[in-house]
């Protein structure tokens, strides 16, 4: 009988010679789950992908895959899962359709079935214009657009994508994500998703793991991240007259302030600070006592983006520190 | 269908470089629609090839000519392997509903169609030279299908093993030019080994196509020697081998 686990990692290492990639991981994923998997590079995400796809054994710990254990049963496991690769893969003497063909065919899909997913990938990714062409000759971006819709053509129950998106244009790229998300309200599946775009990560997953030297330092909500970790918002505002470096020096010099810089090319002022409604007040008062005019001025709300940034970043502190203790 | 059915026929679609195989038919049949005539010429008094039995030298080049697309086949097998690492499906095959043993069976089993069809495309061309030595025998035929069989599955193994030791596509096409060059050249595929010099006939008394080419001939000419035993089991054993070291080298491939 199927659990409501998709996944579950416990204490799982890779280790290459004396370098730890993946450092006693932890971590379950729930059936019909986004979860997106963050890391700086290097930081062992793709490792980890590497693992629980089969293609590598793990040098300790244990893991489970759709029920099935990752060191015993990983024939099983390839069974039911998909993975879309962060490098290019393609069967380059082919034609676009021919390769979804022989593609399905390897899954053992049959012809009937093949010939109607091809349709509707082909319709899906945008594909039409080059379904004739021989792969050797796409483009990057259509490349990973076969690529992607080529994952699609057996059934699956987990799906890991290791930067899906690499390569694609804004459009392509809202399209392939909204195709996932649609495979996962409708058929259930499950997706486990790396990504440097941490706006997909946000659209897309329920959950986040951020892995930093091999160890996961944080998991939650994309919001609870933001709320957690996207500790500073940011004060955003233009004056008529252009920059001043005066007012600058002016509201450094203000406690609520964390940091302040111009955009000279903008002509922008960016102020990061824990309380926007203190800074305001501050930036009419100094600017009406210099004789300035505000233009402009907004809250910028806190992304996913700062969140990982700070995470990381004191992730990567702490570990100057233990290095230098030690 | 069958896993190793579905493998091969993907192999034999994906990595097929059509140019090649061409190529790899145009040089046989350029050895004997022209080299033969050619060189036949000047050796008249033609080839021994058991001390009973002498061909003319356009027939001895064209029977070996039909085991050197044996060894064409056989560079397939590493090309094919080289292509899927190129192109990010060695991985991408590994994480699919398929063993490691399944991918390389199914590499060697599309060189074994690649090595026999292209053996039997060029001998049917060659037929008008061939068609008045040759003798259709059960034993004949035995030997033939087993040259082709034991040659193709013994240098596809070769090159997949060479395929995996070296760390650049381009590596390989001229490490396996070489290799195979100095196969074709040091074997009896040309010349009778017997009438070689000295250094030259041990090598190709010791060169595992000599033996495939020989017992080729054999099975054509009916030129059933008393080594010919011999040779047969021993390609055999070394063909077991060099598979073994094949299967070995693959299974540790490292995924980058």
């Amino acid at each position: 009988m199927s659990t409501e686990i998709a996944i579950s990692v416990a204490n799982l290492e890779k280790r290459f010679s004396d370098k730890v990639a993946v450092d006693s991981v932890n971590f379950e994923v729930k059936r019909g789950e986004v979860f997106g998997f963050l890391g700086p590079n290097g930081a062992g995400k793709t490792t980890t992908i590497k693992m629980l796809t089969t293609l590598i054994p793990p040098s300790g710990g244990s893991a489970s895959i759709l029920d099935y254990d990752l060191r015993t049963q990983a024939r099983r496991i390839r069974e039911k899962i998909g993975v879309v690769q962060q490098q290019d893969s393609f069967d380059q003497g082919l034609k676009v359709e021919k390769c979804m063909d022989i593609y399905g065919l390897i899954w053992d899909m049959p012809a009937n079935e093949r010939r109607k997913r091809i349709t509707e990938l082909v319709e899906r990714f945008g594909m039409d214009e080059f379904r004739k062409k021989q792969t050797i000759d796409l483009s990057a971006g259509q490349r990973r657009r076969l690529q992607v819709a080529r994952e699609f053509m057996h059934d699956m129950d987990l799906l890991f994508l290791d930067e899906p998106t690499v390569g694609l244009d804004p459009i392509a790229r809202r399209s392939v994500l909204n195709y996932f998300k649609e495979k996962v309200e409708k058929e259930g599946l499950t997706i486990f998703f790396t990504t440097h775009i941490l706006e997909e990560a946000e659209y897309l997953c329920q959950r986040i793991a951020i892995i930093n030297h091999g160890k996961i330092i944080e998991i939650d909500s994309p919001e609870n991240l933001k709320r957690r970790f996207g500790r500073a918002k940011a004060v955003e505002f233009k004056l008529s007259e252009g920059m001043s470096a005066q007012l600058s020096t002016e509201l450094e010099r203000s406690d609520s302030i964390t940091k302040i810089v111009q955009d000279q090319e903008n002509g922008s002022y960016k102020i990061s600070t824990l309380k926007p409604e203190l800074v305001i007040p501050e930036v009419y008062r100094i600017s009406d006592r210099l004789g300035l005019h505000i233009s402009s001025i907004y809250v910028s709300e806190t992304t996913l983006e700062d969140a990982f940034v700070s995470l990381v970043g004191n992730s990567n502190e702490e570990i100057v520190r233990q290095g230098a203790q030690s | 269908m069958n896993t190793y059915v579905r493998l091969t026929y993907r192999n034999l679609r994906a990595n097929l470089d059509f140019a090649s195989l061409f190529f790899e038919l145009i040089f046989p049949i350029f050895f004997i629609f022209v080299e033969g005539p050619g060189l036949g010429g000047l050796l008249k008094s033609g080839v021994p090839i058991t001390p009973t039995l002498t061909v003319p030298y356009q027939l001895y080049l064209a029977a070996g000519a039909v085991t050197l697309t044996v060894i064409n086949g056989g560079t397939n097998a590493g090309t094919q392997l080289w292509y899927d690492r190129k192109n990010g499906m060695f991985e991408q095959l590994l994480m699919g509903p398929f063993s490691r043993a399944q991918y390389i069976f199914s590499i060697i089993l599309a060189t074994l169609i690649i090595g026999i069809a292209g053996s039997l495309i060029v001998f049917l061309i060659a037929l008008p030279i061939l068609g008045g030595g040759i003798q259709i025998t059960p034993e004949g035929v035995f030997f033939v299908g087993a040259a082709l069989f034991l040659g193709t599955l013994l240098f596809g193994s070769f090159a997949i093993a060479l395929s995996v030791v070296l760390r650049s596509s381009e590596t390989f096409q001229i490490v396996s030019t070489f290799t195979f060059f100095v196969f074709l050249f040091t074997s009896s595929v040309f010349y009778p080994a017997s009438q070689a010099p000295p250094i030259i006939k041990q090598v190709s008394y010791g060169n595992p196509l000599t033996w495939t080419t020989d017992m080729f001939r054999a099975g054509l000419f009916q030129s059933f020697t008393s080594t010919l035993t011999i040779e047969v089991i021993v390609l055999t054993i070394v063909a077991g081998i060099v598979f073994g070291i094949a299967v070995i080298a693959f299974r540790r491939i490292r995924v980058s």
